[in-house]
């Protein structure tokens, strides 16, 4: 009964404890919260607590060289609080339940209802009295506004991210030049199917490659004028998927899907087997973000050349081309465009609790934004987790202990108005995605409802999404005809789409003035 | 042992044999597989569907997994966690199963209501977390052990068992002077063997494959146990789904596919070690010995 | 969290409910059991502490839960959520499915691992009963998504195994994977697979306590072997699967969430939605866990009313049951 002894303490302890603390939870952060500075000793560092998801497991504390210059440079005092990626969501709305906020905290999706009661600072009032987030590309701020209102600064991420990804030796092989236009596509998907283009005598290799993910449809459309989200028709939104193109689009995928250009069985592959059938000389397109083009190479390399092939022998044959994107029938570019950020840095009220320590919270956020402050939170101090080569490129330290004072700080940057880091060497290839990434910035489509929230699709809007999307599969698989997607559509409405209409018409109409 | 020789008999052995090892072998392929991959190279798990002896060997993937740092010392929290946890487990859990096994015991339908019930409404997540926290048990060892530390499934079965034993064996052991306490220790415990064999397993699988308590109730890096370390090893490593948000200056691909199956294996491996040695404890009566003496 | 120190003391009465024309037998029982009361309390206090105390947040299926809000603060919307529930152009849909897979579950998933406990017991090799067991339970140790996707490679009708052996019979393949016929075989070849060994075990341990003086007695009496599994073996371990039944159906809805969800995709989401996923998808846009709770309330009833029946039944069929 030895366990008993050690056992019974722990458990009535806590239920003492519990007595006590159950119920306090709310007084914890204002009792902890009050000896932050207001404005008469603004020359004191600025105690500043800041929530955010984690990767790795070693992760800069307190002591962290890198963060005690940061604390140098804004004149502050900064406490981190980091939670597993993993776990983010269930972890953000728990400390929202607890009431013991951080003064800065990522966001996650379920932000919005709370942003909308009034339990984040609207930074939007002010962030134009600050140098770097003045400067906050308009659509991004658009997109990541909530009816009018931006209650975070974003973190930035490339725009234009999308493209296609074509294996260029195919095309070489058979002659082909790279698409301009959704016909053009169509021809060397055709190609890729029939003639052979690996050489090797067999019938084995096919056009694209798609997976349950929706993505490549979604960009494809967009290629053929298909409007981002909502569409604007005499000054009304309408859903993209009542505009004629749509139709064009969804006949030009079943008539790939009907010559066995893509591959039959995509609508039950995982998405972590879409890239297999690329990687491994099987198919000859992907559509995806286009950074992924160089890890097709990398994969293409191996196969070619083996496991430990020499960069020298790498660099004999290149394997992918990427494109933004290719143009509709008649010549012109539309491109689906990313979202442009990637959750917000919230400011809530009960931890932040005066105008004036807003203030100095949105003036530590525009410091991070500097070139300098953007590089030692991305990169390190130079000469410990990094140094430069004679080229200026980044050489970054494999030293695990010293990384560990910089690993994921990265994740309260916010990169206003862009992102200032060095980058490290690069092949031909990665130099051309960030070519890509930028002018696709020129044709992508904005969605002129970005921002705006209805009620009844913050409450249903998956589900109805569902509708189309599946829908849109079934055509393309043929288990639906053209019938039964008008009946979908049908659905769509009755189930709450019209609602939802009506209801991003009317925010519609409120902006717009 | 029981022998069967008619031919009836024999023909059902030879069956019974067959669709055993048919089933055996169905099961564990797939795990094979999985082994065998985590040795293999990306390159040839995606062209070949299924091979048990990979072509080329590459150690890649468990290079790339034992190069995180926190691997080992998880794995201590790990192995801490699931032998002290599974003590707490089976201590409440007897503890609580030998009184409810007594049918005259005052009170022990309405116990036994307020066991059954819980097991059908649960607060949810918010709830559950503010009582931890409540505790001041967040950040500690006791959030992987305490707030799971009965399961209600097992307590009920083990009262079940407990309800079966003879009762002229405790009759007896309370002539001879025993109290409750001695019933339970010299025995109850003893005679169910194989349940306190089945349950430790099922709790101490429980605790090895835990990952979202730890996740929701552990801050600290340093006290995270292996599975949660190995799931970050896995979203790591899939640079695919974590583009948007890990920005990692200093990114190095892993082998995703192989080490995805890797970590299965380093994850499975020390618990499946565990089952032989509480084996013998299921396939074994231990009644009959103890009733004779 | 005030109401929840409430409720720990409204929960403690029952267990020890005092009637003053009855405090002297009280009183006698509680010293004469003292040591078992001593025994009990830990495990009790356990279930107030963490299962009790935290049940308030059943009540959130009420509200229109914020949790910034907190429960104090959270609008009251009455029986809002379960409206929107049962009203769902869905719900009928998703019941049926719902109950579809759960019957199946029960019907062909829950017997296995008695019938496989039960051949095992057979096997006369004691090395091969232990190699096999130890490998059957293996697949409880990987994870729904692991399985799913070998699932994919298995039965894909781009050059799946199994497909491609249908070919070579057939001439032609099976949309295993996308066809909605296909989805609740698929399912539960999959939790056959991956459930049964893990389940044979508590059978077996069960068997264990057969007494194995009944079965010389019984050799001796020429009793054959079907007469000794069905006079002995059976009701040895019957009040043992008469609980796991019960209990089984405490859970008779829950379909298994990331299993369900990862098998279903565009073509097959007619016959694959179920309430899990449907709580999934409805609650990803907003976090609600109001509408969830609601659902699992829902749930929950549905549960206890088969538990309580089954009990019922047990009963009166001279079964212990659970309590």
């Amino acid at each position: 009964m030895k366990l008993m002894k050690r056992a019974l303490p722990v458990v009535v302890s806590s239920l003492l404890v519990a007595g006590i603390t159950a119920g306090c939870s709310n007084n914890e952060a204002a009792s902890t919260k009050s000896k932050k500075g207001g404005e008469s000793d603004s020359n004191k560092p600025l105690d500043i607590t800041i929530m955010m998801p984690s990767f790795d497991q070693e992760l800069a504390d307190e002591n962290s060289t890198v963060v005690k210059k940061l604390e140098e440079e804004t004149n502050t005092d900064i406490h981190l609080r980091w939670t597993p990626n993993d776990t983010y969501p269930d972890k953000f709305s728990i400390t929202l339940a607890s009431g013991d906020l951080p003064d800065i905290m990522v966001s996650a999706s379920s932000y919005v209802k709370a942003a909308q009661s009034g339990e984040f600072w609207d930074v939007g009032k002010y962030i134009d009295d600050y140098p770097n987030l003045k400067k906050l590309n308009p659509i991004i701020r658009q997109n990541a506004s909530i009816n009018g209102t931006l209650y975070g600064i974003p973190r930035i991420r490339a725009l234009g991210r999308n493209g296609i990804m074509i294996r260029k030796d195919w095309l070489d092989k058979l002659g082909l030049q790279e698409p301009k236009t959704t016909d053009d596509l169509y021809k060397i998907l055709v190609a890729f199917k029939n003639d052979d283009p690996d050489g090797n005598g067999k019938d084995d290799t096919y056009g694209m490659t798609v997976s349950q993910f929706s993505g490549p449809w979604d960009n494809i459309q967009t290629w053929f004028g298909v409007p981002n989200e909502w569409g604007v028709e005499k000054g009304k939104l309408k859903p993209y998927f009542e505009f004629p193109e749509y139709q064009e689009a969804l006949d030009y995928f079943k008539k790939l899907f009907d010559e066995g250009l893509i591959n039959k069985d995509f609508a039950a592959m995982p998405p972590s087997k879409w890239y297999d059938d690329i990687q491994n000389n099987k198919a000859g397109v992907i559509v995806d973000v286009v950074d992924s083009a160089h890890r097709i190479e990398k994969e293409l390399d191996k196969l070619e050349f083996g496991e430990n092939s020499t960069a020298e022998q790498q660099e004999q044959k290149t394997f992918m081309t990427a494109l933004g994107g290719v143009a509709d029938p008649d010549g012109k570019k539309h491109y689906l465009p990313t979202s442009g950020f990637s959750n917000l840095l919230l400011i809530p009220k009960p931890a932040v609790k005066t105008e004036a320590e807003l203030k100095r919270v949105l003036k530590f956020i525009d410091q991070t934004n500097n070139q300098e402050n953007q590089r030692l939170l991305f990169h390190g101090i130079e000469g410990k987790q990094y140094t430069l080569d004679g080229n200026g490129y980044v050489v970054a330290t494999t030293d695990k202990t010293v990384l560990k004072d910089l690993q994921d700080l990265n994740q309260f940057q916010t990169f206003i108005p862009e992102d200032l880091t060095i980058k490290p060497q690069q092949t031909p290839l990665r130099e051309k995605e960030a070519e890509i990434q930028k002018e696709n910035e020129k044709y992508v489509v904005g969605n002129p409802a970005a921002g705006l929230i209805s009620e009844t699709y913050s409450r249903m809007g998956a589900q109805l999404d569902q509708i189309i999307d599946d829908a849109r599969i079934k055509y393309i698989s043929g288990q639906i005809d053209k019938a039964g997607l008008k009946a979908a559509i049908e659905q769509w409405k009755s189930q709450g789409g019209d609602q939802v209409t009506k209801e991003m018409n009317q925010l519609y109409s409120k902006t717009k003035k | 042992m029981r022998k069967w020789n008619s031919t009836g008999g024999k023909i059902f052995d030879c069956l019974n044999y067959v669709i055993l090892i048919l089933f055996a072998v169905c099961t564990v392929l797939p795990f094979i597989y999985i082994i065998a991959g985590s040795f293999a190279t990306d390159a040839e798990l995606r062209s070949r569907a299924f091979f048990i002896i990979p072509k080329t060997i590459s150690m890649d993937a468990y290079e790339y997994i034992f190069s995180n740092g926190s691997l080992v010392r998880s794995l201590g929290v790990s192995v801490y966690v699931t032998i002290i946890g599974t003590l707490v487990n089976m201590f409440f859990t007897m503890t609580m199963a030998y009184p409810l096994s007594r049918r005259d015991l005052r009170g022990r339908n309405k116990i036994l209501g307020l066991v059954i019930f819980s097991m059908l409404f649960g607060g949810g997540m918010i709830p559950t977390y503010m009582v931890v926290k409540g505790l001041g048990l967040l950040d500690t060892y006791w959030a992987l052990m305490i707030p799971g530390a009965i399961s209600a499934f097992n307590l009920i079965i083990v009262k079940n068992f407990f309800q079966e034993l003879p009762k002229e064996l405790e009759d007896a052991a309370r002539i001879d002077g025993c109290n409750e306490l001695g019933v339970l220790w010299r025995i109850y415990l003893p005679l169910s063997k194989p349940i306190l064999a089945t349950f430790s397993l099922f709790y101490a699988v429980g605790h090895w494959n835990d990952f979202t308590a730890a996740l929701l109730y552990i801050n600290s890096p340093e006290k995270w146990p292996l599975q949660v370390i190995l799931r970050q090893v896995v979203a790591l490593s899939q640079n695919v789904v974590a583009a948007g948000d890990r920005l990692d200056p200093n990114f190095v691909e892993p082998p995703a596919q192989t080490v995805k199956m890797a970590t299965i294996a380093v994850g499975t491996v020390p618990i499946l070690l565990v089952y032989p040695f509480l084996q013998k404890y299921f396939t074994k009566g231990v009644l009959l010995g103890s009733v004779k003496s | 969290m005030k109401d929840a120190s409430s409720s720990l003391e409204a929960m403690s009465e029952p267990a020890l409910i005092v009637k003053p024309n009855k405090r002297s037998a009280l009183f006698q029982s509680l010293k004469r059991d003292k040591w078992l009361y001593l025994l009990v309390a830990p495990g009790l206090l356990y279930f107030l502490l963490f299962k009790y105390l935290p049940m308030w947040g059943v009540l959130i299926a009420f509200q229109d839960y914020q949790p910034f809000l907190g429960f104090w603060h959270s609008e009251w919307v009455g029986l809002d959520n379960f409206k929107f529930f049962f009203q769902s152009p869905d719900f009928l849909r998703l019941f049926k499915n719902t109950l579809i897979l759960s019957f199946l579950n029960l019907v062909l998933v829950f017997p296995l691992p008695i019938i496989v406990a039960l051949m095992l017991n057979e096997l006369k090799n004691a090395l091969v009963k232990r190699g096999i067991q130890t490998l059957i339970y293996v697949p409880h140790f990987i994870s729904m998504v692991v399985v799913t996707s070998m699932t994919y490679v298995f039965f894909t009708t781009s050059g799946g195994y199994i497909n491609e052996i249908v070919k070579n019979v057939t001439g032609h393949t099976i949309p295993f994977l996308t066809d909605p016929q296909w989805f609740r075989p698929l399912i539960i070849i999959q939790t056959v697979w991956q459930t049964t060994g893990w389940s044979t075990i508590i059978i077996l341990a069960a068997l264990t306590g057969v007494n194995a003086e009944l079965y010389e007695a019984a050799m001796m009496d020429g009793a054959g072997r079907w007469r000794q599994l069905w006079h002995i073996t059976l009701p040895a371990i019957r009040s043992t699967i008469v609980i796991l039944l019960i209990l089984k159906l405490g859970h008779f809805l829950d379909n298994g969430f990331e299993h369900i969800y990862l098998m279903s995709n565009s073509l097959n989401r007619s016959v694959a939605d179920v309430f899990d996923t449907y709580v999934y998808y409805i609650g990803l846009t907003s976090g609600q866990f109001s509408f969830a709770t609601a659902v699992g309330l829902f749930k929950s009833i549905i549960s206890i009313i088969l538990v309580l029946g089954a009990n019922k039944l047990a009963k009166k069929f001279g079964e212990e049951g659970l309590y």
